[in-house]
């Protein structure tokens, strides 16, 4: 089919020039109609959040899963719109789409940054536009741009969760050799768990010698990487301890293949730890591969993010920091305590 | 059709179309706001794929891009920033810190043109590899000096470039004016389009056919240094993970834009409007709410709609 049209290049700017102003000024109209109609129904109802931007760093792992879904649901049951972003790690990406969400004018931010640097620009962005942020799960850096964190008390937690890991240590008698996987050392989260566990540590004097500090950057393939080599230049190593629960498929992958996955009444049993209370974890603590590990409360912490906008609209400030206080499940108090693990719930939907 | 297809505003006529086709149905689309939005926030991938423009002229491709971002951002980030930047709270620290991001970039395409041009290596091969060896070296660079991949106190002239939108505006026109003049006004252009027509003929009839492919990668470092300025200072961190999810935009724009996969065909302009397209795009499905994996989904088709269309008018319309 020849359409016959000569598309000179004149033609064309002209006619992008014309569509691009004509429809710049119906926008501007529209935009204006929208606005009024924002601020009418602004008039009949000043404290109702309509519009949360929601901008995650990753969904990769079941917590960021878990997180994402409860705030859609926490959303939909107040008659919020979530508006969604998801960065894959890139901080530009998630810069743009916070921009996105500010020239929307929505009511709060709630974002899952990927450090504690790189979201101070963004938090700044949005008090210019005099939106209130909350930084899920991921406290920012020190900085002046206000804000809100709810964020788990990951040293406290890490420390309760290896202390008890320690316990177990002790029980066998011997010194045990120790490994820890570390997350992202960007991330403040990964700082606290690691601090936690050398605090516990330390508490344990000569019991447990800690002989492979693995960096993951909260990356599975890292993970077994690390934990393979770590293996192999260590074969007597008796306690692990993961700082995500999403990590232990990669554990659970070498200690299988050198004979060494057994559960924790069966000799040979290497004492497992993590954080996080994934489903995974739940399901091995239940199978009885996972001794413990430490609880943040996701369901908790969304409750809190949405109610922290929620405030903000109501004209009332809410503190910097909220703590997610956690605790530590373990085989002890695994019957007692799993309604309360959120990976318990999620394994239970499942079924 | 083949004329509409074939006319270098095709892609200009379908940002037309994606405005048109978006205003209706989200009014924030064409607000002021959104539209400096988009402005300000496709400068990364204009710089970028306009850099790229002159590698796939050449016939070659340019994986390196993004890690050349992230060993630009942290060199610049140790210069002049961070706790323990060697030249913090010095006067000359923005300026060092600059040249060594540029040069950090020129030498990275150095390296590629070199190793492509001299050792004649596939192009792909190089570039993918020194991705994986300066994207390493970046990460081990930032954690060997201030133990994290980010570095932060970075002065306040440099972040200029990301609060201050016209700056980065000035800087990205400036050098893509630049590109363009190079390409379409200087015996250098013409060298390049030559190599990517024929390298054999370009060769006998006396261009050299090293120097230029050497430079197209120079001039793509560069430009990725560029882009990891903006990116350094929108972010006020050093980080070695900045720009990490471009690659794909950064190649399909110059796709979208007309420029030839194989080689010899291509303008900045086109470039030009195959980032705005994409920018529109991203925007306004975003917009709509469409969900992120969506939105990548639509492009990744868009961008090999663009690569089919390509082979198509190399293979059929131009001949073998």
């Amino acid at each position: 089919m020849n359409l016959r049209i000569t598309f000179s290049p004149t033609f064309f700017t002209a006619a992008f020039a014309i569509v691009a102003l004509a429809l710049t000024g119906c926008g501007k109209s529209d935009s204006g109609a929208a606005n009024s109609s924002t601020s009418s129904s602004t008039s009949a109802a000043p404290d109702q959040v309509k519009t949360i931007g929601v901008a995650f760093e990753t969904l990769q792992t079941e917590f960021w899963v878990a997180a994402f879904d409860k705030l859609k649901a926490d959303c939909a049951a107040k008659g919020i719109t979530m508006l969604e972003g998801v960065a894959d790690g890139d901080a530009s990406k998630q810069f743009d789409q916070v921009r996105n969400f500010i020239n929307r004018k929505v009511d709060g931010i709630i974002i899952v940054p990927k450090d504690g640097k790189t979201v101070i620009p963004m938090i700044k962005a949005a008090n210019a536009a005099n939106i209130p942020v909350v930084l899920y799960n991921r406290p920012a850096d020190p900085t002046d741009a206000k804000h809100t964190a709810v964020a788990p008390d990951n040293f406290a937690i890490t420390k309760e969760t290896v202390t008890y890991l320690v316990s177990l240590a002790k029980k066998t008698g011997k010194k045990q050799k120790a490994m820890i996987l570390l997350g992202d050392l960007g991330d403040v989260n990964a700082i606290g768990r690691r601090d936690g566990f050398e605090a516990a540590i330390k508490d344990a004097g000569e019991a447990v010698e800690v002989v492979a500090r693995i960096p993951t950057d909260w990356n599975q393939e890292k993970a077994l990487a690390g934990v393979q080599s770590a293996m192999q230049a260590n074969p007597d190593i008796g306690l692990i301890f993961t700082s995500s629960d999403f990590m232990f498929p990669s554990i659970k992958s070498v200690l299988s293949n050198l004979g060494k996955w057994k559960k924790h009444n069966e000799p040979g049993h290497i004492i497992l730890g993590g954080f996080d209370g994934d489903a995974t974890a739940y399901q091995l603590m239940a199978e009885g591969y996972v001794d413990a590990t430490g609880v943040q409360d996701v369901y908790w912490e969304a409750e809190q993010a949405i109610q922290v906008i929620i405030a903000a609209k109501d004209g009332q400030i809410s503190p910097t920091r909220i703590d997610d206080q956690g605790f530590a499940i373990t085989q002890a108090n695994l019957k007692e305590m799993e309604s309360r693990m959120w990976g318990a719930v999620v394994a239970t939907k499942k079924k | 059709m083949s004329n509409l297809v074939g006319s270098d505003l095709f892609v200009l006529f379908l940002c037309g179309i994606t405005f048109a086709a978006f205003a209706p149905f989200t009014p924030i689309f064409v607000t002021p706001a959104n539209l400096a939005n988009i402005l300000i926030g496709c400068l990364p991938l204009l710089l970028l794929a306009t850099g790229q423009t002159l590698v796939l002229i050449t016939g070659g491709i340019d994986l390196s891009v993004t890690a050349i971002i992230g060993l630009s951002s942290v060199v610049g980030a140790l210069v002049m920033g961070g706790d323990q930047g060697w030249l913090q709270g010095s006067p000359i620290a923005m300026p060092v810190a600059m040249a060594s991001m540029l040069a950090t970039g020129a030498l990275v395409g150095l390296f590629n043109g070199a190793c492509i041009a001299w050792l004649r290596m596939p192009a792909f091969m190089v570039t993918l590899t020194t991705t994986m060896f300066f994207s390493g070296l970046s990460v081990w660079l930032a954690k060997k000096v201030v133990n994290s991949e980010s570095i932060y106190n970075l002065p306040p002239a440099f972040l200029a470039f990301g609060t201050h939108a016209w700056l980065a505006l000035l800087m990205a026109v400036i050098a893509t004016l630049l590109a363009h003049l190079l390409l379409a006004r200087t015996l250098l252009g013409r060298w390049l389009y030559a190599v990517g027509h024929n390298p054999r003929t370009s060769l006998i009839s006396g261009v050299p056919v090293g120097g230029v492919t050497v430079g197209a990668y120079v001039f793509s470092g560069v430009f990725a240094a560029l882009a990891s300025i903006l990116l350094t200072a929108q972010l006020e961190t050093g980080s070695p993970n900045h720009g990490k999810t471009l690659l794909l935009d950064v190649i399909g724009a110059a796709v979208i834009g007309g420029t030839s996969l194989f080689g010899g065909k291509g303008k900045v302009l086109w470039t030009v409007y195959g980032v705005l397209f994409l920018s529109l795009l991203g925007n306004g499905l975003n917009l709509l709410n469409v969900s992120d994996f969506l939105i990548t989904i639509v492009k990744g088709a868009v961008i090999l709609v663009a690569a089919l269309l390509d082979v198509w008018r190399t293979k059929f319309v131009r001949g073998p």
